[in-house]
C-alpha cells in the first residue's frame, strides 16, 4: 500500500444545515477532517448521523453552510458549478448504494464514462477498462447492459467506473447495502486490492460491520459530529 | 466533440429505450405534419389557381406601366416610343423570358357605353386579339358570336351581362365615349362581334374589348399602350421576375414601373393573405397542441430519470450537458418524426388527392373573390420551399418544446436525485 502524507481531502469546521418546513436541521456540525492519499476510511454511525451528507460535502455534490472543503489541497467550497463538475470528473470517483449504472450503456461503456468525458482516446479507454475488469473479476461482461448483470456484478462495474480514471478519492455510500454477504465480501476484496495495488483512496459511508472491520481508519459520527476517529 | 458524441449516443439510446413514449410523441408529430403538408399543398394549389384567374383577367403576374398609371388610371400616363420598345426588349432578356408564358399590350380606359336602350359606365380594353387570347383565354369564354380577330377594326367583344343590360344583340352598334389624350371627349362607334362570360359579375357587367389599333386611333395614343401585362409560369417566381424587370428598366425608372400582381392587385393580395393567416392560425393551434404533447412527454421522461441525471452530474457531466442531452433526445425524435411526417404527408396527399378535392357541393360551380375565380376543385401543389418550411417549422417546435424540460434537467439537485425512486 502506498501511504503519503499529502491529504486527498480536508475539511475545516464544516457545517451543513438543511431547512425542513422552516426548521433548521444540522446534518453535519463543525467537522474538521483530513484524509490522506491511499487511506481506506470508513465513516460509520447510525442513520441520520450525517455520514452521507459528509460524503456529499467532500464529493462536492452539495455545498457547506459554513466551513471549508479541500480536495487535493484545492479549496472547492466556493468553486463555480462548472469547475466543480470538472473536478468531480478528474479527481473523484463515486460508488452508490443502488449501483446507478446507466441502463442504456453496456458495462464497458458505463465503466469508461468518465474517461470518455475526459477525452481519453478510445484504445486507451478500452485497454484501461478491460484490464480493470480482469482485475476485479468481471471480464467477459463488457458488452452486457446493467439489466443483464447481477447486483454484485453491477456494483463491480460501478467500482470500475469510479476507479478507472485514477481519481484522488473514491467516495462510496453504502456500496454493499444491496448485496448478499458473498457478493459483499467479494466486492470488499476488490476494493481492498485496488487500494493496495493502485493506492486508490477510499472513503465509505456504511453500516456494514464487515466493511468497518476491514477499514484501516474508522470515523464514527454521532449527530453530525465526529465522535471517534480510530486507526486500526 | 467526444462529449457531444457521448451525449448523442445516450440520447439515441434513451429515445429507443422509451420506445412507447417515443412512438406516441413521434406519432403526434407525424400526424400533424401530414395535416400541415396536406393543408399547405392544398391551399397553395387553390391560391395558385385563384391568382392565375385574377392575373389573367387583371394585371398579369408582372405589369409594366407608367409609374402614375396605377393610381391615376388616366391614359395620359401611358408608355410609348422608346420606353415601350425598351419594355419589349427587356421582356426578351433570357433570365426574364425563361419565366414568361404570355405578354399582352393593353390600353385601359374608363368610358361610357351607349346603346339605343341605355348608357352605362364601362372599362374598355384595347387589345391585340391574339396576344390577349394567349394571355387571358378570353376567346374560350365566348358565349355568342365570335372573339376579336386580326384585322378587326370596329368590333367589340362585350361582357354578356353588359350586353343584356344595354339590350345589345350581335351586330348591334354601340357608342363608346371617353376622354382622349388631348383631353377632348371623343366617341367611337363599334359593333358587337361577340359576348363573353367569365363568371365574375364586375367583369361580365362592365368590360368591353376592342382592337388595340381602334383604341389607339380613338384616343389619339399613337403607338402607345397603358400597360404591358406579363404572365409567368407560376406566381412563386414573381418577385424574382419583378426584380429582374426593375434592374433592366433601371435607367427608365421615372417613366416605367414594374409592378408585381401583389402591388397591381392589392385586393387579391389581401384576400390571399387573409386566407393564409387563417391557415396559419389553424397550424399554430395544431402545433401548440403538439408542442404541449412533446413538452409533456419529454418532461415526464426527464422527471422519471431524475436519478440518472443526478448520477451523470455526479460523474462530472455539466448542467449544460444535461440540458443538451434533453434537447438532443427531443431533436432526434423530432427530426425522425419530421422526415417521416413530410414523406407521409407528400405521399398520402399525392396518393389520394393528386386529382384534387372537389368542394362543388359546398361552393357551387365557382366562387369569385377579390378579382379572381376560386375553383371549387382544389388540386394540391407541392413546392420544395413549402416542404422545407413545414419541416423546419416542426424542428423549431421540437426545439422550443425541449427548452423547458432541458431547463428542468439543469435544476436537478444531485443529492436529492440520489434519493429518487422513479
Amino acid at each position: 500500500m502506498t501511504t503519503t502524507t499529502q491529504p486527498a481531502v480536508r475539511t475545516a469546521g464544516v457545517w451543513k444545515i438543511f431547512e425542513h418546513d422552516g426548521i433548521a436541521v444540522e446534518a453535519v456540525r463543525g467537522v474538521s477532517l483530513r484524509i490522506d492519499r491511499g487511506e481506506f476510511v470508513v465513516l460509520a454511525g447510525p442513520s441520520g448521523s450525517g455520514k452521507t451528507t459528509l460524503l456529499n460535502l467532500v464529493g462536492g455534490l452539495t455545498r457547506p453552510t459554513r466551513g471549508r472543503v479541500w480536495i487535493d489541497e484545492q479549496d472547492i467550497t466556493d468553486l463555480p458549478e462548472r469547475r466543480l463538475a470538472q473536478l468531480r470528473l478528474e479527481r473523484l470517483g463515486f460508488v452508490f448504494q443502488a449501483y446507478n449504472l446507466l441502463p442504456v450503456l453496456t458495462a464497458l461503456e458505463n465503466a469508461e464514462f468518465s474517461l470518455l468525458l475526459r477525452g481519453v482516446p478510445e484504445a486507451e479507454r478500452r485497454r484501461a477498462v478491460t484490464e480493470l475488469f480482469t482485475k476485479i473479476g468481471i471480464d467477459g461482461l463488457e458488452d452486457r447492459r446493467p439489466g443483464k448483470l447481477s447486483g454484485g456484478q453491477q456494483q463491480r462495474v460501478a467500482v470500475a467506473r469510479a476507479v478507472v480514471g485514477e481519481p484522488a478519492l473514491v467516495l462510496a455510500d453504502e456500496p454493499t447495502a444491496n448485496l448478499d454477504s458473498a457478493s459483499s465480501g467479494a466486492l470488499l476484496d476488490v476494493m481492498v486490492r485496488l487500494n493496495q495495488e493502485l493506492g486508490t483512496t477510499f472513503v465509505f459511508a456504511t453500516h456494514d460491520t464487515d466493511l468497518m472491520a476491514r477499514a484501516r481508519r474508522l470515523i464514527r459520527l454521532v449527530d453530525g459530529a465526529i465522535a471517534s476517529d480510530v486507526r486500526q | 466533440m467526444r462529449r457531444f458524441r457521448l451525449l448523442l449516443r445516450l440520447a439515441l439510446r434513451n429515445v429507443r429505450r422509451q420506445a412507447r413514449r417515443s412512438i406516441l410523441t413521434a406519432a403526434a408529430i407525424v400526424v400533424s405534419l401530414i395535416l400541415l403538408v396536406f393543408s399547405r399543398s392544398l391551399a397553395d394549389g387553390a391560391h395558385e389557381k385563384w391568382i392565375a384567374s385574377g392575373v389573367q383577367l387583371g394585371s398579369g403576374h408582372l405589369v409594366l406601366q407608367s409609374p402614375a398609371f396605377q393610381t391615376r388610371r388616366a391614359i395620359a400616363e401611358h408608355l410609348q416610343g422608346a420606353d415601350l420598345r425598351a419594355v419589349d426588349s427587356a421582356l426578351r432578356d433570357p433570365a426574364l423570358a425563361a419565366r414568361v408564358t404570355a405578354v399582352t399590350h393593353r390600353i385601359e380606359v374608363a368610358a361610357l357605353a351607349s346603346s339605343p336602350a341605355s348608357a352605362l359606365p364601362v372599362a374598355v380594353i384595347g387589345v391585340d386579339p391574339a396576344q390577349e387570347a394567349a394571355f387571358s383565354g378570353m376567346d374560350r369564354r365566348l358565349v355568342e358570336g365570335r372573339y376579336l380577330a386580326a384585322g378587326d377594326r370596329l368590333h367589340a367583344y362585350v361582357g354578356e351581362a353588359l350586353a343584356r343590360r344595354l339590350r345589345l344583340q350581335l351586330g348591334d352598334r354601340l357608342v363608346l365615349t371617353a376622354q382622349a389624350l388631348d383631353s377632348s371627349i371623343t366617341e367611337q362607334l363599334v359593333r358587337v362581334a361577340g359576348t363573353f362570360r367569365t363568371g365574375m359579375p364586375e367583369v361580365d357587367q362592365g368590360l368591353v374589348y376592342v382592337p388595340l389599333g381602334t383604341a389607339r386611333e380613338w384616343l389619339g395614343l399613337g403607338d402607345g399602350v397603358t400597360s404591358v401585362a406579363v404572365l409567368l409560369r407560376d406566381s412563386w417566381g414573381t418577385d424574382r421576375a419583378v426584380a429582374r424587370a426593375r434592374t433592366l428598366m433601371a435607367d427608365r425608372a421615372d417613366r416605367v414601373a414594374a409592378l408585381s400582381w401583389r402591388e397591381a392587385m392589392p385586393e387579391l393580395d389581401a384576400a390571399i393573405r387573409i386566407d393564409d393567416y387563417g391557415d396559419y392560425v389553424f397550424h399554430l393551434i395544431l402545433f401548440l397542441i403538439v408542442a404541449l404533447a412533446i413538452v409533456n412527454t419529454v418532461l415526464m421522461s426527464v422527471l422519471s430519470r431524475t436519478r440518472e441525471f443526478g448520477v451523470v452530474r455526479a460523474l462530472g457531466l455539466r448542467k449544460g450537458d444535461s440540458a443538451l442531452l434533453v434537447t438532443l433526445e427531443t431533436m432526434l425524435l423530432t427530426l425522425v418524426a419530421g422526415v417521416a411526417g413530410v414523406m407521409l404527408g407528400l405521399g398520402l396527399t399525392w396518393l389520394f388527392f393528386r386529382h384534387g378535392l372537389d368542394f362543388t357541393r359546398f361552393m357551387g360551380d365557382q366562387m369569385t373573390a377579390a378579382g379572381g375565380i376560386i375553383d371549387p376543385v382544389f388540386v394540391p401543389q407541392f413546392r420544395g420551399a413549402q416542404v422545407v418550411q413545414s419541416f423546419l417549422f416542426v424542428v423549431a417546435i421540437g426545439f422550443l418544446a425541449s427548452l423547458y424540460p432541458a431547463f428542468r434537467a439543469t435544476r436537478i439537485d444531485i443529492t436529492e436525485a440520489m434519493k429518487f425512486e422513479g
